[in-house]
């Protein structure tokens, strides 16, 4: 993209002791910013011009007056870029935006406006057959994004060795952010409420996309800005926000969480709601085995399966072998998880007093093996209980305290359908899990559990049963899995095989679910819960993925573990651990606040 | 017609293929004890690899005798092109990063090498069928075919060449003092990178062996065919002795024969009926593998391996 714009040749280093910070592109500050200003401005205004002439292209760009589709994206876009720019004018009451001072946010905000506008504009041409369908409006949008890459990379820069060197200093993020202003606890707790309410916002946004290309420009949005934040120093000091109102930052979470079906009116998205639900709890559950006790589960679907197949033969189900035998839910749930208990211990116990390596290799055929045996157990080839391929069909819906969940229910004039009661249920299971998480990650146990991941030798001279911890771990996670897969029996009315096997193409499969732990950050709650909800809605919203995404997850593996193992969400200890720096001259990267040190040395 | 004779003989044909593919686990984890979960599919691709040279380079109707040397020649440039780069550019580069790293590495790329065999090979969707060498010869009361003939040839001659090159060869006792010690080696002037190199294509070449016969015994092959295979060959590199070249060869008997009469016989024992056949050959071979791990961690042949870190 923009990486190619002409450099004039850097001066090698040693030239100049301390070289003058100078753009790539000679122009003086003034007007490098009034560039991405007038730029930023220019690009959300031309979204409310046509950008086509038919409205074949999805989303409607077609109407002069306001924006529609993925025009809205490069308006917000556009608008970001702009408001950036301002605060880098030193406005007053934007210089909360960029704590970090630096330039980062504005060139990555610009090249996200670049980028959604020209690839909304290549997508036009390219569906609906050459440069003629753009409207004049489209043109304008095309120069107007270009204008602030160029102001972007205007700004005044230090020059590394090489020009990539160069680029990569744009955009950096300092290694120092100067500390925040105090602010009160209730100002910190409006924040957070606010940024929650935009998340939720951001979320659903990207659940209701109806088209490929809407969900496209909506990733390419969200990274940027997402992006930008980080390099300002925004998002450091939220989380710095966060861990002091921990308590009230989770609440929140789960506050928004549970508002997401009274946003919905269509079932279908509830529907993907409650199965994102399903395959990020599943997904944390595996964190507990792989992030925090290192231990390689190549096989967790099957625990998902043992707890389905469990429900699914004491739900009443016609079909089931014991089809006298109802258990209300508590007790099938508690059911569920002691029986993916139990295959946890079998499993677990010959296995782990043994290297990592071999689980890996004993949970991956007990899963096939799962899968085979419930294959076989039809009364035909194999003892009857499963039904074989047929599965365990008719699971009746879940009835809970005289409330059915099949049913659709009014609350407060909001219409819940059957799904968005199954995913209100799932809010629950998840907040059990992430408290479990996060006691057992805090507790003695959590502490060994890492203990032994970084160094089991080490961990087992300091007094630690690494085989007893690791047990816990292995068989904690496989109860999670049960109990989560009792509520998805209910949500999918049958339970069979094919679901539950190492590979496919459709989550949840282990493939999946270690895929989304690793992208979205080993040993952190949020991470496995974004990498699966990135996992599901991927292939979710994006057809032409569906047949590929498969490959597209095997080379992502490999990329990730080349060069970003620690995946999206860092686990700050997970960050050092995979890039060797000596651990002890790891300079702070967070605000420092130097009070104490101050305090001390009067003392 | 299953006569006992018969399934020892079924059981030491499916223990040689084991054997062959254990051998990729065997040396690959002996040198850097990393388990390269994408071996099966070194295997599968080794199997593709063979089929291409006889459906598309070679004229129709070659003989068979002479179309098989070329096959083998195709399916051991794909596994080991495809074995020495999977070190080259993936596993290399996560040396001395935390275990979990090139094991997940390695399940991606299992993952990748699946779908892109069954993305862009023409057909692979499906089982494609492969030349069979299926004329059968009755031995007292064993009846062989060809396909079998060339697996025990080939088995023998690939091990016994094997075993002459760890023990007599430069290279090999310098893979022994790498397998041994990989600083001390590197001190003394071995170049431990050519040696893993070299382990790799030699496990690479090996699949590319079993895969071949896999294709004349079975008569077809197809994407997903390394993922039990390769599961069960590292299953018979464990039985054997992980490390250890000859416990994957004993190992991958044992579990062939242990499979095969499993399959043939478990369904005589009162209350176990309904296990046997084929459909749960693979259970067995699976607790096989767990009752292992449990009495005899370190396998039939091999050392202690329970707290080599």
């Amino acid at each position: 993209m923009t990486e190619t714009t002409k450099t004039p040749a850097t001066p090698p280093a040693d030239a100049t002791p301390a070289p003058t910070p100078r753009g790539l592109i000679p122009l003086p500050l003034a007007a490098a910013r009034a560039l991405l200003l007038t730029g930023g401005i220019a690009t959300a205004a031309s979204t409310f011009l046509a950008w086509t002439w038919t409205s074949d292209f999805p989303g409607d760009l077609t109407v002069t007056g306001y924006p529609g589709g993925l025009q809205w994206l490069t308006f917000i876009a556009g608008a970001l870029t702009a408001i950036f720019a301002l605060a880098s004018y030193g406005t007053r009451g934007l210089g909360w935006l960029i704590p970090a001072r630096n330039n980062a946010p504005l060139v990555l905000t610009a090249l996200g406006a670049f980028a959604v506008t020209w690839f909304t504009a290549i997508e036009i041409a390219a569906k609906l057959g050459g440069l003629a369908n753009w409207e004049p409006g489209t043109y304008i949008a095309v120069i107007a994004s270009l204008i602030p890459v160029l102001g972007a990379f205007a700004l005044p820069q230090t020059a590394g060795e090489t020009t990539k060197d160069t680029l990569k200093a744009y955009i950096a993020k300092p290694d120092r952010i100067p500390a925040p202003q105090p602010i009160s606890p209730w100002a910190q707790r409006a924040v957070i409420t606010i940024a929650s309410i935009i998340g939720l916002a951001v979320f659903t946004y990207g659940i209701d996309t109806e088209y490929g290309e809407l969900f496209i420009g909506f990733l390419i949005v969200v990274v940027f800005a997402v992006w930008a934040l980080h390099t300002a120093g925004l998002l450091d000091r939220f989380s710095h926000m966060v861990a002091a109102n921990r308590s009230f930052t989770l609440a929140m979470g789960f506050l928004v969480a549970i508002a997401f079906p009274f946003t919905q009116n269509d079932d279908h998205y509830a529907n993907i709601g409650v199965n994102i639900l399903i395959f990020g709890t599943v997904a944390l559950g595996l964190n507990i085995v792989v992030g925090l006790a290192g231990l390689l589960d190549l096989g967790y679907v099957a625990f998902l399966g043992v707890g389905a197949y469990t429900a699914a033969l004491v739900s009443g189900s016609e079909f089931s072998k014991f089809s006298g035998v109802q258990f209300p839910f508590w007790a099938a749930a508690l059911t569920g998880a002691a029986a993916s208990l139990i295959f946890g211990v079998l499993i677990g116990a010959p296995t782990l007093r043994l290297r990592g390596d071999y689980l890996a290799i004993v949970t991956l055929g007990f899963g096939e093996i799962f899968r085979i045996a419930v294959n076989n157990m039809d009364g035909d080839s194999g003892p009857d209980l499963t039904n074989g391929p047929n599965g365990i069909p008719a699971i009746p819906d879940l009835n809970i305290l005289g409330f059915n969940l099949g049913q659709p229910h009014d609350i407060a004039g909001f219409t819940l359908g059957r799904f968005a009661n199954y995913y209100l249920l799932m809010v629950l299971i998840m907040a059990i899990v992430v408290t479990v998480y996060t006691r057992a990650a805090d507790s003695r146990i959590g502490r060994s559990w890492i203990a032994i991941r970084e160094d089991e030798t080490a961990a087992t001279a300091m007094g630690i049963n690494g085989f007893r911890v690791k047990l816990i771990a292995f068989a904690l996670g496989a109860s999670l899995a049960g109990l989560a897969g009792t509520v998805s029996a209910h949500v999918t009315y049958s339970v069979v095989p094919n679901p539950y096997q190492f590979a496919g193409s459709t989550p949840p499969n282990s493939a999946f679910l270690l895929a989304a732990v690793v992208l979205g950050g080993m040993g952190t709650v949020a991470g496995p819960i974004l990498g699966a909800a990135l996992l599901y809605l991927l292939p979710e919203k994006l057809d032409f993925l569906q047949n590929k995404s498969l490959l597209a997850f095997g080379i992502a593996l490999i990329l990730l573990m080349r060069f970003r193992p620690e995946g999206i969400i860092a686990n700050r200890r997970r960050q050092l651990e995979f890039h060797e720096t000596g651990q002890l001259d790891v300079p702070e990267t967070t605000t420092l606040t130097d009070e104490p040190a101050v305090t001390k040395a009067g003392a | 017609m299953h006569t006992l004779p018969q399934q020892l003989a079924n059981g030491l044909l499916l223990g040689s293929m084991y054997g062959l593919i254990a051998i990729g686990y065997t040396m690959v984890y002996g040198i850097v004890q990393l388990i390269n979960f994408a071996h099966g599919e070194i295997f599968m691709t080794g199997g593709f690899g063979a089929l291409t040279v006889y459906l598309y380079i070679l004229p129709d109707g070659t003989p068979m005798a002479a179309a098989i040397p070329l096959m083998l020649l195709g399916g051991a440039i794909v596994s080991v092109l495809i074995a020495v780069g999977a070190e080259r550019f993936a596993y290399r580069p996560l040396r001395g990063a935390p275990r979990l790293a090139p094991l997940i590495t390695a399940i991606g790329l299992s993952l990748a090498l699946q779908e892109v065999v069954r993305n862009f090979y023409p057909g692979a969707d499906k089982a494609l069928a492969f030349p069979g060498l299926d004329t059968t010869h009755d031995i007292g009361s064993v009846t062989i075919k060809d396909a079998d003939i060339f697996l025990i040839a080939a088995a023998i001659i690939c091990m016994s060449g094997l075993a002459w090159f760890v023990r007599k060869s430069r290279t090999g006792r310098a893979m022994q003092a790498t397998a041994q010690d990989p600083d001390t080696a590197q001190l003394m002037g071995i170049d431990t990178n050519r040696i893993i190199v070299i382990a790799f294509a030699i496990g690479g070449f090996f699949a590319a062996v079993a895969a071949l016969s896999y294709g004349l015994k079975y008569g077809n092959i197809d994407y997903r065919m390394g993922f039990l295979m390769g599961l069960k060959a590292f299953t018979a590199a464990v039985l054997g002795g992980i490390g250890n070249i000859y416990g994957a060869m004993l190992g991958g008997l044992v579990l062939g024969i242990a499979e095969t009469l499993a399959s043939a016989y478990i369904n005589n024992i009162p209350g176990m009926q309904q296990l046997g056949g084929q459909s749960w050959a693979n259970v067995w071979a699976f607790v096989l593998l767990i009752l292992v791990l449990l009495f005899r961690p370190q396998g039939l042949l091999g050392e202690r391996v329970a707290d080599r870190a």
